[in-house]
């Protein structure tokens, strides 16, 4: 303990020089496992921070999509707040959870805004709903897939009318929309626009409300009942317009562009993948890193290649039965053209005509005359 | 002691000075495991306090001079904390748990105490932080790695029948 006390009152310049020949001697083998030390956990910790990074980077690269995905829907509602100029009200929509609640939305404007009940309520793409509760600042509205939903409708160009609401079959193809009431004699095709048809007073004539997917087989006699894809899918349901009642009274003539149905129905058939294909972003965007990872541990790239091909087979896979789907719907149309063919026979009478002989077989018969 | 034993001793000194310079720059924790300590307490009830002091100023003077704080406030500490357990080396013998787990949380906690008002490092509320605070959670940390490292060499720290 003296020694200590010595040692602890020795001058500096003593002092350093005696621990420099320790570090350089006896201490060297301690201070070099330290330092490796510090080194291995300096590399770790490297290590941790690569990996986060890596994290965040994939995170990035995950949200990418979405975030252009809502860019684009965000420009879309600016497009049609452009063409629609007045009498709208722009609202943030907020799907309700609650159990019976599931097709209805809290809408972020209300009576103060110049919501009325009843208003209509539609996105850059088509008819989301229509307005049910009001209040003050917030609105409830029901949206396609409610119960009550309906909404007078007609083809694009005009050739068949019909009365579109909600189709109640199983979760998958709850979300899609029967057009009831359609007469016989109009066959509507796969791919066929529907637009509202102003009859009812609620909704404007024009707004796009789906897509014909196949014809349904239903116990109606006297009418056809057609499947519809929505023009607005749920993902699109995020930012509305609430047209006010003067707007939706005075017209909407030439905010959607009708004109060219088919470009409208290209984007819905793109809109209804785009799920799928965020899906396979989504993957796609998460797997590299993983199979990264996988490769920095195993150090072998084949597992990724063979990651690769299984993912993207869904894609595929998904896309093939909407094309198989639309196959039994020709098919059915022509069986029934065939019955009609089939029954306008009996109209037009069919008299039997005798035979005659054509005239150059006289000449070449041959056989001589009876003689007498 | 027979020679044996001795190296037993010198053996299991060696692995904790080992850890201490290896584990510990690993952890990095701010209360981290004092091995050196466990290393002297381990041999300190094994020899007489005069012998426990001197081993206590050699290992104090290594770890004095990897620091800058001061050299011979760690020398100085470790004599007493040596010189101490080998004086109370009838409480460290008892096998009770909590026992050897409170006479290592109390050596390293002198220890600390010793040297950091030896070495004049920190003063005022920071001293006062690092002494209430910050030591008493490393030598409970101690403690713990010290019933692990007890359990662990106990095979080699059986000292032989005579």
């Amino acid at each position: 303990m003296a020694l200590s006390i010595v040692t602890l009152t020795l001058p500096q310049a003593v002092r350093d020089p005696f621990a420099a020949a320790m570090r350089r001697s006896v201490v060297a083998p301690l201070l070099s496992l330290q330092y490796n030390a510090e080194l291995t956990r300096r590399a770790w910790e490297a290590r941790e921070r690569t990996r986060a990074e890596r994290d965040s980077v994939v995170l990035a690269a995950m949200t990418a999509p979405e975030l252009e995905r809502e860019n684009a829907r965000l420009r879309r509602m600016l497009g049609l707040g452009r063409r629609l100029r007045w009498g709208f009200v722009p609202a943030e929509a907020l799907f309700s959870r609650s159990p019976g609640e599931e097709y209805t939305v809290v809408l972020s404007a209300g009576s103060r805004a110049g919501v009325r009940q009843f208003s209509p309520v539609v996105a850059a793409e088509g008819l989301v709903g229509m307005v049910r509760i009001v209040d003050p600042t917030k609105s409830i509205a029901i949206v396609w897939p409610h119960t009550d939903f309906r909404v007078s409708a007609q083809s694009a160009d005009g050739s068949a009318f019909g009365i579109v609401g909600p189709h109640l079959g199983d979760e998958p193809d709850r979300y899609l929309l029967e057009m009831r009431g359609v007469p016989l004699r109009t066959s509507l095709t796969p791919g066929t626009l529907i637009v509202s048809s102003g009859l009812g007073g609620v909704y404007p004539r024009g707004i796009p409300i789906g897509v014909v997917q196949r014809e349904l087989r239903t116990s109606e006699v006297w009418a056809n009942t057609y499947l519809l894809r929505p023009a607005v899918l749920p993902a699109d349901v995020s930012s509305v317009m609430i047209l006010h009642p003067q707007r939706a009274g005075s017209g909407i003539d030439g905010v959607w562009d009708l004109a060219s149905p088919d470009s409208l129905a290209a984007d819905s058939a793109r809109r209804a993948d785009s799920v799928a294909k965020a899906r396979a972003d989504t993957e796609r965007a998460a797997r590299p890193a993983q199979a990264r990872a996988d490769t920095t541990a195993r150090r072998t790239p084949a597992p990724v290649r063979r990651d690769t091909v299984r993912r993207q087979a869904p894609v595929r896979r998904d896309t093939a039965p909407a094309r198989r789907d639309t196959a039994p719907v020709r098919r059915d149309t022509t069986r029934r053209d065939t019955v009609r063919r089939d029954t306008a026979a009996p109209v037009i009478p069919v008299v039997p005509v005798p035979p005659t002989p054509r005239p150059d077989t006289t000449p070449r018969d041959t056989t001589p005359p009876p003689t007498p | 002691m027979k020679s044996i034993d001795v190296l037993r001793i010198m053996i299991a000194f060696g692995l904790l000075l080992v850890l201490h310079y290896t584990l510990r720059p690993l952890l990095a924790w701010r209360s981290s495991p004092d091995f050196l300590v466990i290393a002297l307490l381990l041999v300190s009830i094994r020899v007489r306090p005069g012998s426990a002091a001197v081993v206590g100023f050699l290992t104090g003077l290594i770890a004095d001079s990897i620091s800058i704080d001061g050299l011979g406030a760690g020398a100085l500490a470790m004599s007493v904390v040596a010189f101490g357990a080998s004086w109370l080396k009838a409480v460290f013998f008892a096998d009770n748990l909590p026992l050897i787990a409170f006479f290592i949380f109390l050596g390293k906690w002198a220890l600390d105490i010793m040297y950091h008002v030896a070495s004049g490092n920190l003063g005022g509320g920071e001293l006062a932080m690092q002494l209430l605070v910050w030591s008493p959670l490393a030598a409970a940390v101690t403690a713990l790695f010290g019933l692990i490292v007890l359990a662990l060499l106990r095979p080699i720290l059986r000292t032989s029948p005579a």
